[in-house]
């Protein structure tokens, strides 16, 4: 990635946009999440995502981000704060991302809305990053049911998007993403979980979308939405 | 119907950590939105300690935080681990810049935040080593899945660690002795009767009068064995059968044992355990060479008890023989 076209680079204020994005479809999707958990787990990941999202408007409130990293970090530290295996892995997922903010370079005027915000392949190796640390602590693999079966085929989709065509611009991209995440989360309902509490209830998972994974794809659907400026995720699918 | 002594559940953990910390005003620091407990007063130049897990184990962990033992412990919900984010905080604080050992009990979500913790905690250039605790044999399937559950070892392991980290062994060395010590250290417990959760109107599960559960964990699982209920020396019995057959002990040979209560046990009753046990292993050859009896690993108010066995050498024994003092353990 030599040459940046700028249509390549995430807008000013993605990490922002990112952030909230996620934060209102989480909200909105908590019951339904909270559902499928019921169904196949242990049903305590409406209550996880619900404190993860109290945590995070704690920390948006008490350290006023400014930039996609600072703003990346109050998601991370609030993701830590939730019990279940879920939340830390999710913790170190957004620690990756967080990670793409500093390694785009300085952050520029101090404030500035687009203060270190990544490049959209270096948000696709921030995503791949966070996928094998989440493997790393998880054990899990795809087809596991796990959040890592939408997460695994959107950074393929964003990868292979952003390097077939250098017209492709990074929301092109991400929209690709976001298509091949929702029909690797669909996809769970037929699998039976190998991994997480699911794993315990066996062949009673199937026909269930896994929550963890429904919850990724709506992780890279909010990064989309925050990149289009629409600031609106798609999650009505997975009810 | 079991009632508890309680406020509001939501209250109970952070009420119970001040408490604690009240009634030990020169010994403990209560970190009440991290949910830990530290020394009064840090100690210095020397490798951290720091401990943890679910709550429902007390004395475990909070209890051994002091002089010789650990410094800083941190507390989950009942029978849950702490979160990342609080045992971040906690080991941080064990930090006393020479690194920190993070004791653990083997179990899934314990491992993942300590591990986390551990991991992020070098962003502050504080160096961690995870010891983990396995002592318990009924959990033994030998390879695949979790491996064994983390017990009442964990009070040896804790102490061991404490002694080496206060002469000023390094973190390396420190986390050494007491992977050693974990390695060594075997548990079998029993139970006659299940804890109830606080709240609670129902025990975990349900005895017959005839029988006990054989291998119960600390959290009220249930164990993969029923026995016949019997007399004391038959219990003891049925604890150190399967220990024995684990350790690898010979006439002569020096072990330091636990008599633990899991909860409800009174005193009375883990003194039977504890001559029932010096009077086999003494038939065997073996030397109960340290000794100590009480609850310190519990279960809530589970009635039952473990035997941990751990072979004694002189650095095991010197460790153990150093000065702690702690709310749950002095010497």
């Amino acid at each position: 990635m030599t040459e940046q076209t700028p249509s390549r680079t995430l807008p000013a204020g993605f990490g922002r946009a990112f952030v909230l994005t996620l934060r209102e479809a989480l909200e909105g999707a908590a019951d339904d999440l909270g559902d499928l958990d019921r169904r196949a787990g242990d049903g305590d990941f409406g209550t996880n995502v619900r404190t993860a999202m109290k945590h995070l408007d704690a920390n948006l409130e008490a350290d006023e981000p400014s930039s996609y990293r600072e703003y990346l970090t109050a998601l991370y530290m609030a993701w830590l704060g939730v019990g279940g295996t879920s939340g830390p892995l999710f913790g170190m997922f957004f620690r990756d991302l967080a990670k793409a903010g500093e390694e785009s370079g300085a952050e520029g005027d101090a404030g500035a809305a687009d203060a270190g915000v990544p490049t959209a392949a270096q948000f696709a190796d921030a995503l791949a990053a966070g996928q094998a640390t989440v493997q790393r602590y998880g054990e899990a693999k795809v087809g596991d049911k796990t959040m890592i079966d939408s997460l695994d085929p959107a950074v393929a989709a964003l990868r292979a998007a952003l390097e077939a065509d250098p017209e492709t611009s990074a929301v092109e991209a991400l929209f690709a993403a976001e298509d091949a995440a929702v029909a690797g989360a669909t996809a769970t309902a037929q699998t039976t979980a190998r991994r997480g509490r699911a794993s315990y209830v066996g062949d009673a998972s199937k026909g269930v979308i896994d929550p963890g994974s429904a919850a990724m794809a709506i992780v890279i659907s909010s990064a989309r939405a925050g990149a289009d400026g629409s600031g609106v995720a798609h999650f009505g699918w997975i009810a | 119907m079991r009632r508890s002594i309680l406020n509001d559940p939501d209250d109970l953990i952070p009420e119970a950590l001040e408490g604690l910390a009240l009634t030990h005003p020169t010994q403990l620091e209560l970190h009440a939105e991290h949910r830990f407990l530290s020394r009064k007063q840090p100690a210095r130049d020397k490798v951290g300690l720091v401990s943890g897990g679910g709550s429902g184990h007390e004395p475990l962990h909070a209890g051994f935080v002091g002089t010789g033992m650990l410094d800083v412990a941190v507390a989950g919900a009942v029978f849950a681990s702490p979160t990342a984010l609080q045992v971040l905080a906690a080991t941080k604080a064990a930090d006393a810049g020479r690194g920190v050992v993070q004791i653990v009990k083997n179990y899934t979500g314990d491992v993942l935040n300590f591990r986390i913790a551990g991991e992020i905690s070098g962003d502050d250039a504080i160096d961690t080593e995870i010891v983990l605790v396995d002592d318990d044999v009924a959990t033994d399937s030998g390879g695949d899945g979790p491996g064994r559950r983390g017990t009442a070892a964990t009070v040896i392991v804790e102490k061991v660690c404490g002694a080496a980290a206060e002469e000023g062994a390094s973190l390396a060395e420190v986390a050494a002795i007491g992977r050693r010590a974990a390695a060594s250290a075997r548990t079998m417990s029993l139970a006659l009767a299940a804890g109830t959760h606080p709240g609670d109107d129902r025990p975990q599960f349900d005895l017959e009068d005839d029988e006990i559960e054989l291998g119960v964990g600390i959290h009220g699982e249930r164990a993969a064995k029923r026995a016949a209920f019997t007399d004391a020396n038959g219990l003891t019995d049925l604890l150190l059968e399967p220990l024995l057959a684990e350790l690898d002990l010979h006439r002569g040979d020096q072990v330091l044992a636990i008599v633990n209560g899991l909860g409800s046990t009174y005193p009375l009753e883990l003194q039977l355990v504890a001559r029932a046990l010096h009077h086999r292993l003494g038939e065997a050859g073996i030397e109960i060479g340290r000794s100590l009896v009480g609850s310190y690993v519990t279960s809530l108010d589970m009635h039952g008890v473990s035997i941990t066995l751990m072979p004694l050498d002189d650095e095991l024994r010197r460790l153990w023989d150093a000065p702690v003092h702690t709310p749950a353990l002095t010497w």
